[in-house]
């Protein structure tokens, strides 16, 4: 396994404030405007803490990690991410997310991309050294250099993984960060963003759709099950596995 | 013998096609068939004496003179306006700016465009005075007007996702527009200002009634003096002229399309319209 972490004392995320609970949720009412897609009454999320979010489509996982992001406004409730309260934001480069469609600069190249997020989190004297550690972890160095719109999906879900590694964030949210990948380099993946967990104490929600691989990945799954025909109706269920 | 590809092959025909064509039209009424007045207006003037050789002598023509004028100020004032009209879009762009800043930003590219270009140039006549200088500046602030409009429409058409990433990572406004939207909407962009110096050049023909430089001023010269023939000559000329770089334009713009491997225009494609102009069907 290739070993994305740099000794300790340079690590970027040692030099942030140190915070007990990465996410802390309560109260929390996810939905646009006025309707509510998801209720979450109270969920917390650890540093070093993989948490899974699985559940029917259409039900408010995308929109969670949104909020959590800051980009999503919450109906009602209170959402601290890194110590900050949202709409605060928390330190720059804290948050690291994956969205489910990528989100990458199609017409430029793997590199720009990477170094994107590296300059989020990075000093500029280290941003260009964890950005070619993180398209190495991901094996696309022979591919730096190749705009994104030339490389298959899978590349390209690998791109935006190396690009959030890069960046060192204190919290990753991925957003199906899986799909499309063959099984070796899934494993590939999953290793190297797993390694940067643990080896930092860094928190990760990923929503996955797969429920015996969100298992395999994460330390605590949680299932969001409505039990309903309408998913708009409020206190959609939480339930631990 | 390098091979051409087929897009550059059909340019160069339709090219060709135009100027013997052209070329022509004007053997056959230049004498050969009628003796058309118009075509003085590509005879050398008689003032300034004209040094070029005898295959240069139409460059000292008012025609060409007046064109050549005319495409200059349509080069800069897109590419002033183009400076000018890149952060109005930017801080139009409601995706990226809250709406304190799209607001007022937006009002400004509209007043830029509220009035055509033809006013712009009286104004500017009557501020800096007549020649090409006013029509610089009237076309580049029409250029802003409707160039910082399509922009903050490519710019808000554009995917989210990178947007919502970016916003994530907790990067500036700065770092997003130069990391994220500009090199993702460049086509667009490029695509947009070649089309600007298109209509530039269009536009800059009339500019010239008013005084403010190019070929525009000629025609006005001879319509005072009712001398429809040089009129109509330069009419025609002006026709050549935006045909050939509309040709040019759609061939660049072609470099700049999301999937430009595959997207190329045909040159029956620009001369014919859409519906008679049938897709070739894949090879």
């Amino acid at each position: 396994m290739i070993n994305l972490g740099l000794p300790k004392s340079q690590k970027r995320y040692h030099t942030r404030k140190y915070v007990p609970t990465v996410v802390e949720i309560r109260n929390l009412e996810v939905g646009f405007h006025n309707s509510t897609l998801l209720f979450i009454e109270n969920l917390q999320v650890k540093p070093g803490e993989v948490l899974a979010i699985t559940g029917p489509s259409g039900i408010g996982k995308t929109s969670l990690l949104k909020t959590i992001a800051g980009l999503l406004k919450p109906v009602s409730g209170t959402v601290q991410v890194c110590g900050a309260t949202i709409p605060q934001r928390p330190e720059r480069g804290s948050i690291g997310y994956i969205p489910q469609k990528l989100g990458l600069v199609r017409h430029s190249s793997v590199w720009s991309n990477v170094m994107l997020g590296s300059r989020a989190g990075n000093s500029r004297a280290t941003s260009r050294e964890h950005a070619y550690s993180a398209i190495e972890a991901m094996g696309l160095i022979e591919k730096k250099n190749e705009p994104i719109k030339r490389l298959s999906g899978g590349q390209q879900r690998r791109v935006a993984t190396a690009r959030t590694l890069a960046q060192r964030p204190q919290l990753i949210l991925a957003d199906e960060f899986l799909s499309e990948l063959d099984e070796e380099t899934s494993e590939r993946v999953v290793n190297s963003v797993l390694n940067y967990v643990r080896s930092s104490d860094v928190a990760m929600i990923l929503v996955e759709h797969d429920v015996s691989r969100a298992r395999e990945i994460s330390d605590r799954l949680l299932v969001i099950d409505d039990g309903r025909l309408n998913p708009f109706i409020t206190d959609t269920s939480i339930m631990e596995v | 013998m390098p091979e051409i590809d087929r897009e550059l092959r059909e340019l160069l025909v339709s090219v060709s096609v135009l100027l013997v064509g052209f070329w022509i039209a004007l053997k056959l009424t230049s004498g050969l068939v009628w003796d058309w007045n118009g075509w003085s207006v590509i005879e050398p003037q008689s003032y300034p004496i004209c040094e070029e050789n005898r295959f240069l002598q139409f460059t000292c023509s008012t025609a060409w003179i007046g064109m050549i004028e005319t495409i200059k100020i349509a080069i800069l004032a897109t590419f002033f306006g183009m400076i000018l009209s890149l952060p109005m879009g930017l801080l139009s762009s409601r995706n990226l700016f809250p709406q304190y800043v799209t607001y007022p930003s937006r009002t400004i590219v509209s007043a830029c465009r509220s009035l055509p270009s033809i006013i712009w140039a009286i104004i500017f006549v009557i501020l800096v005075g007549l020649g090409p200088i006013a029509g610089i500046m009237a076309m580049t602030i029409y250029t802003v007007g409707y160039l910082g409009k399509m922009q903050y429409e490519a710019i808000e058409g554009m995917n989210n996702a990178p947007l919502e990433a970016a916003n994530a990572m907790g990067l500036t406004k700065a770092e997003i527009s130069l990391g994220v939207i500009i090199p993702e909407t460049a086509n667009h962009l490029i695509a947009q200002a070649i089309f600007m110096f298109e209509y530039n050049v269009r536009s800059g023909t009339v500019i010239g009634i008013v005084g403010a430089g190019g070929i525009g001023y000629y025609i006005n010269l001879y319509l005072k003096f009712l001398q429809y023939d040089e009129v109509g000559a330069y009419l025609l000329i002006i026709f050549l002229v935006v045909m050939l770089i509309d040709l040019m334009s759609i061939y660049l713009r072609s470099f700049f399309t999301d999937d430009s491997d595959n997207t190329k225009p045909t040159w029956s494609g620009v001369l014919l319209p859409s519906r008679i102009n049938v897709e070739k069907p894949l090879e």
